[in-house]
């Protein structure tokens, strides 16, 4: 009889579990393997994980945005401007026939590479000031969002047209080729086996771990994202924690511009233009709520990884290329529902626990 | 939750300890050969004209063909091709984002040794080997633009010329700037400073971009478009402005583009436009698909060559002997015969 109970349970405690979308993920992976041996193979193993670890910086940075109930939809041009400005600062050469007539010409870049180009601290300034474009767009986002109660849709949709337009304005839409190596070697590089972009990004997720699980601050986050006016009641700064979640996303931002700029080797202005819905994709799919107050470092991790295996995957299918784009839709589709389910059981199953 | 817990960590270990049968199967299981063709999106009739030819081609010779398309990000065509790359693909066909990006992406086949083949859009810089189809874009615009000078010289009055320009992260489109210059530059005395419109390629940038200009410079009596795909933006700003007129009225605005498009080839038969440069897409495709299968069937990896398409200019004058030489033509009076059929 109480194995009977547990089995009938099983299934509804499986969806509800932490770890859910992990089991989706590897079964899915397993199912793969099995029709596509490669997918397990040496290459295609850190081919997949190497597009993890750029998203999932950004997918940090918006699950903190998203806890504290907001959105940050400019992430994206975030990455564009900091991957132009980063590159004017230590690109080592500047082709004239593209950028001779570029306002900034002779004035921060010329010929001879960018503004420190040659020095040896062009790379750590470059990446220095990459962060902190980052971190002070996010400020400026999450200023108009707290302090003007400007709804956040709104501040990031601008935000986003005008950082991008920002992009393309500085480059007049060329790509700044000849990045150092030593900056290439921060997305593509390894120290001993170990991948720099794993270490950068593992890095950031569990500041983002002890910022949320072991400090007051993590908390504020949640009680904000949950219910605002009761936070505001209890005494938490509501303002300043909503500018920290954005600051936050922007510094990820940043960081995701570093690699992914690092990986292409060039300053883009488009970097990340298409990006956009992995990202929220991916964070709704590890079951980070658009409406707040619910996320954690390991369902973006999960939402990651499920994203990016899926996305490895249909790269394996001998489809057209629209069957790809309707099967992906409808497979994150399927896993929203999921969620929805989840969120369903555990109503009631909260129920008969309020009852009796 | 302790239960579901123990569940899904009996599962995975079930999973991982017995499932991977996988593990020991040989990759390469037959000996067909597979072709990834990543293109960086199909927003133009000639990118759709060379898919077509590229992967039907392919298929027809029993080759299995992987198509990937970029959506316009470099990131994602990067992704993807490493993905193939992990999946040993015998060889790819590439029309990157632009120039820069596919360095990168050569670098990346190079590195697997894997053969690349890149259409129509040609790398930044030659550091990396590929093989290479390009069209001579600097010579066809030049032969255009000599052909509508021709044209305007007749009129015996000073043109305002207007180039509506691509995205210069693209050679092809600094090439047709470039042949576009040679040919007015030989005039002088024919034409004031050319009028600079900013397109990057896209179509609403074109029209607002077109409209802003012809605002400020309504005496635009002579214009190239880099690109024949953005005729119908050129018809929507000059037909209200009454210039958009056949050739031999006195409003008509001396018109050229480049590609060699359905929608040139049609405006050439009305009288509207006066010449387009076209590139021999067919001859692309093919050249590269043959390039390509040599090198997979010779077992090169890292093969370079550069095959140039020396296309030409399609004008009023020999449109009745060339004009089935044109991609455009060709495309439209197949479908002409197929809809008769």
């Amino acid at each position: 009889m109480k194995m009977r109970k547990i089995l009938l349970r099983l299934p509804g405690e499986v969806v509800l579990s932490d770890h859910s979308i992990l089991v989706l993920t590897v079964l899915y992976f397993l199912l793969i393997w099995a029709i596509y041996p490669h997918m397990a193979g040496r290459r295609n193993l850190a081919n997949l994980f190497s597009n993890v670890w750029p998203l999932l910086a950004l997918v940090i940075g918006q699950m903190f945005v998203l806890i504290v109930g907001g959105i940050d939809l400019s992430q994206t041009s975030i990455m564009a401007v900091t991957s132009v400005l980063g590159a004017m600062v230590m690109a080592t050469r500047f082709d004239p026939a593209k950028f001779q007539h570029n306002p900034l010409w002779d004035i921060v870049f010329s010929e001879q590479g960018g503004w420190l180009a040659g020095s040896a601290g062009a790379v750590p300034a470059a990446i220095v000031f990459m962060l902190a474009v980052g971190i002070a767009i996010g400020f400026l986002n999450g200023l108009a969002v707290a302090k003007l109660r400007m709804p956040p849709f709104m501040v990031t949709l601008v935000g986003m047209s005008f950082f991008s337009g920002l992009a393309i304005y500085l480059t007049r839409s060329e790509n700044i080729m000849h990045l150092p190596d030593r900056f290439i070697a921060v997305g593509k590089g390894a120290v001993g086996p170990v991948p720099s972009a794993l270490l950068i990004v593992v890095s950031l997720t569990v500041i983002a771990f002890v910022i949320l699980n072991r400090s007051v601050l993590g908390r504020w986050f949640y009680a904000v994202g949950q219910n605002i006016r009761t936070a505001r009641v209890s005494g938490i700064p509501t303002e300043r924690v909503i500018i920290l979640a954005y600051i936050f996303s922007g510094f990820c931002a940043a960081v995701g511009s570093i690699l992914y700029s690092a990986r292409l080797e060039a300053g883009r202005p488009t970097l990340g233009r298409n990006l956009l819905l992995d990202v929220i994709g991916a964070a709704v799919i590890g079951s980070i709520s658009l409406f707040g107050g619910k996320g954690k470092v390991l369902w973006a991790v999960y939402g990651v990884l499920f994203f990016v295996v899926l996305d490895n995957s249909l790269n394996k299918m001998p489809l057209e290329f629209y069957s790809i784009d309707i099967i992906k839709g409808c497979v994150i589709l399927m896993a929203a529902l999921l969620d929805a389910l989840r969120t369903r059981i555990g109503a009631n199953q909260l129920i008969p626990a309020a009852g009796g | 939750m302790k239960n579901a817990k123990r569940f899904i960590l009996m599962v995975l270990f079930g999973l991982v300890v017995f499932v991977p049968g996988g593990c020991s199967r040989k990759d390469k299981q037959s000996a067909q050969i597979t072709i990834c063709f990543a293109f960086q999106d199909l927003e133009t009739e000639y990118w759709v004209a060379a898919h077509k030819a590229i992967t039907e081609t392919l298929r027809a010779q029993n080759i299995k063909v992987l198509e990937r398309n970029a959506h316009q990000d470099a990131n994602r065509q990067l992704e993807q091709i490493r993905d193939a790359i992990a999946q040993e693909v015998d060889g790819i066909i590439m029309i990157p984002q632009d120039g820069e990006s596919a360095v990168t992406i050569i670098g990346e086949a190079n590195k697997a040794g894997i053969p690349i083949g890149v259409f129509n859009r040609p790398p930044a810089d030659r550091s990396k080997p590929a093989l290479v189809v390009v069209a001579d874009n600097e010579r066809i615009a030049e032969e255009a633009v000599a052909y509508m000078a021709k044209a305007a010289r007749k009129l015996n009055r000073k043109m305002t010329p207007l180039i509506l320009v691509g995205d210069l992260g693209d050679q092809n489109s600094i090439e047709r700037k470039s042949g576009f210059y040679n040919a007015v530059d030989a005039h002088p005395d024919l034409f004031k400073k050319p009028i600079e419109v900013p397109t990057k390629w896209d179509a609403t940038t074109t029209l607002a971009n077109l409209e802003a200009a012809l605002q400020v410079e309504p005496g635009v009596d002579f214009l190239f478009t880099s690109s024949d795909f953005l005729y119908p933006q050129v018809k929507a700003v000059l037909e209200p402005l009454g210039k958009w007129k056949p050739i031999g009225d006195a409003d008509h605005v001396i018109l050229g583009g480049l590609d060699g498009d359905s929608t040139a080839y049609k405006l050439m038969k009305e009288g509207y436009v006066d010449a387009t440069g076209v590139q021999d897409l067919f001859f692309e495709a093919d050249a590269i698909m043959d390039a390509l299968l040599e090198a997979i069937e010779k077992g090169q990896s890292t093969p370079e060559k550069w095959i140039q398409d020396p296309g030409f200019a399609l004008t009023q004058e020999n449109m009745a002997e060339r004009e089935m030489d044109m991609w455009g033509c060709r495309i439209l009076k197949d479908a002409e015969a197929g809809i008769e059929k």
